[in-house]
């Protein structure tokens, strides 16, 4: 028991993701709330982000700035790289869901769904 | 002289690059030509595809006398600069890419004109060019980040075509797709998060290299990959449990999106896929996991629920798009088999669907362009007012059938001899209630079409039925025209892309 705890918190960052991973998943499927699962869909982008950094990080290491002479641990810099457009793409895909968002409001007067739906369904 | 040799021999040096830049470039000029000079658009866009098909043909030269091209980007060797890789596979989606896409912006030209709104055209350019762009990257990437980026470009240019309309139809459909493409995307971005944790690359032979050391030592992270890749593509290829996106956003899109979309779209992720699996995932690992096999039952289940769906739609593009996720079944069905036979079946349907789709969904755009019409009951005897689109409508309706003399034949044929080759006959059967499936809901359209009743008034003279009808434009009836002899040009002689065909097999299996 302890040493699954112990394995649990040395893989922290990992956790952490994972658990956000979930939450933002789950927000995103069971909530009828456009913009819920807009921020949803956000968490769980943020939770892939830092599990990718913390990929490259290293405990105790600094910033990979080469000092000649110098024998330090450096962190990866290649996944903090790759998120920031990862971080970039998300940004872009959030603007454009919620101006459809917008758009969908000024056509039905809601942002549930389920409501959206039942205006469907009720048209001819 | 030597001047013009050098500039030839630096764009044949860069061709690989090219192909997508032109694209990419042209794109952003787009939005300025439509307000300085608002009719050059139009012929500008032509030019960019047929530029990247230009640069295309140069590649396929190259690569038939010389074998894969491996461009670098910036000069960077990998494992640290983007890699592309032209291969086989790669040329023959960039064949496909390039023409089908060709075909259907010249029709688009003139529908769009009338689909919509007049400050939006020049835009609708620009995110048609991306997404040509971007999924002729996607077909040629060698690098699992590239290719995440391209995902999402293709992603949001994807949605983008079908909300520009801006109706509320298809502003649903088009963020019930970003959202599930979303979904899709992030599986796929965790799961190069997992590979790049236990390999350190992100260029597909480095992590192939690398996933043959680790299998043993990570499994656990591989398979975890592995299926959030899966789940991934499946999302994005409209696969049967996954597909609640496609029939919305298919069917509400201006035509030429939906051709481009079903055509196109979705077939890309399919191929993405088989090159993830047979170039990047060690083969030990499907001893571990029969991926293979959950591949066929979706398929299969794809193929029949997707042909039933189909059967009770009342609105003719709907029912376009419910046979394509039938259709992508194929595809799905020709990877999952792994038999020579099965695969070049899989592989020449996408060749073959895409214009098969392309064009069955830009003659009911003609229909809905000419006629205002776009329920199947309304289709009553228009063929004999537009003879053209429903004598096109037929041949792509009977190359969805399989008969003989239409290209769907022969795709039809190397997958039903693939399962053979598999020893899977119940596979066998799939295709032929699908066939059989496929002709329950084309032929009464088009028996209808040409044979539809007239009325009779109290005097026993006949009654005009059904809507007025326009004359069909020019840039309409061409690519109709050339889609219509194509599909029976490939039926005929199959061989002239069974070249590639088999050698994009032949590199896998």
């Amino acid at each position: 028991m302890i040493e699954v705890a112990l394995r649990l918190f040395e893989n922290k960052y990992f956790l952490v993701a994972m658990i956000l991973f979930i939450i933002g998943f789950h927000t995103l499927l069971t909530h009828s709330n456009l913009i819920k699962k807009v921020i949803g869909m956000n968490i769980m982008d943020t939770a892939i982000f830092l599990f990718f950094v913390s990929i490259g990080y290293v405990d105790g290491a600094v910033a990979p700035i080469i000092e000649p002479g110098v024998e330090q641990a450096y962190i990866n810099p290649l996944p903090t790289v790759l998120i920031l457009t990862g971080i970039v793409v998300a940004v872009s895909v959030t603007a454009f869901a919620l101006s459809l968002i917008v758009k969908l409001y000024e056509s039905y007067g809601t942002l549930d769904a389920e409501e959206i739906m039942r205006i469907r369904s009720n048209e001819p | 002289m030597s001047h013009i040799n050098q500039i030839i021999a630096l764009l044949q040096d860069h061709s690989p690059v090219l192909v997508v830049i032109v694209l990419l470039v042209f794109a952003y000029m787009m939005p300025l030509f439509a307000r300085w000079k608002k009719e050059w658009c139009a012929p500008l866009a032509l030019t960019s595809i047929a530029l990247s098909l230009g640069f295309t043909g140069l590649l396929t030269w190259e690569v038939f006398a010389s074998g894969p091209i491996r461009y670098e980007m910036g000069s960077w060797a990998p494992p640290w600069g983007i890699e592309f890789l032209v291969d086989y596979i790669g040329l023959f989606m960039l064949i496909t890419i390039g023409i089908i896409s060709l075909l259907i912006l010249t029709f688009g030209t003139e529908d769009l004109t009338h689909e919509l709104k007049e400050k939006v055209q020049g835009w609708y350019y620009t995110l048609y060019l991306l997404l040509v762009g971007s999924m002729m990257g996607l077909a040629i990437t060698n690098d699992l980040f590239n290719m995440f980026v391209f995902m999402e470009i293709a992603a949001i240019s994807a949605c983008a075509i079908i909300s520009i309309k801006s109706d509320r139809e298809c502003v649903e459909a088009s963020l019930k797709y970003l959202i599930l493409s979303a979904v899709g995307t992030g599986g796929v971005l965790l799961s190069i998060a997992l590979l790049y944790m236990v390999t350190g690359h992100l260029n597909f032979d480095f992590i192939a290299a690398g996933l043959e050391n680790v299998l043993y030592v990570y499994p656990n992270n591989i398979l975890v990959a592995l299926a959030l890749f899966t789940l991934g593509f499946i999302v994005k290829a409209a696969l049967f449990p996954l597909h609640v996106w496609l029939p919305d956003a298919h069917s509400s899109a201006p035509s030429p999106s939906s051709a481009m979309l079903s055509g196109l779209v979705i077939k890309i992720y399919a191929v993405v896929y088989l090159k993830l699996l047979m170039r990047v995932f060690p083969a030990e690992l499907f001893t571990i996991i029969p991926i293979f096999d959950i591949i066929l039952i979706l398929a299969s289940m794809s193929i029949i629920f997707g042909s039933i769906f189909a059967m009770v739609q009342k609105d003719i593009k709907r029912m376009l798009a419910y046979s394509s996720i039938a259709q992508i079944g194929y595809v799905f069905l020709g990877i999952g088999l792994l038999t020579p036979m099965g695969l070049s079946g899989g592989l020449l349907h996408i060749f073959n669907h895409a214009m098969m789709k392309s064009m069955l969904f830009l003659s009911a755009g003609a229909i809905i362009y000419c006629a205002g019409v776009r329920n199947i009951s309304d289709l009553k005897g228009i063929g004999l007012k537009m003879p053209l689109v429903m004598a096109v409508f037929t041949i792509g309706a009977l190359a969805m059938v399989g008969i003989p003399v239409t290209n769907g034949f022969i795709s039809k044929l190397y997958l039903a001899l693939g399962t053979l080759e598999a020893g899977k006959p119940f596979y066998l059967a799939v295709i032929l209630a699908s066939s059989l499936l496929n002709a329950v809901y084309y032929f009464p359209i088009i028996i209808g079409a040409f044979f539809g009743h007239h009325h009779h008034d109290e005097y026993g003279e006949e009654v005009e039925e059904g809507p007025k009808v326009k004359k069909l434009p020019m840039a309409m009836g061409v690519p109709l025209t050339i889609l219509g002899l194509g599909c029976i040009f490939f039926g005929l002689f199959p061989g002239v892309i069974m070249i590639v065909v088999e050698r994009a097999v032949g590199m896998f299996l």
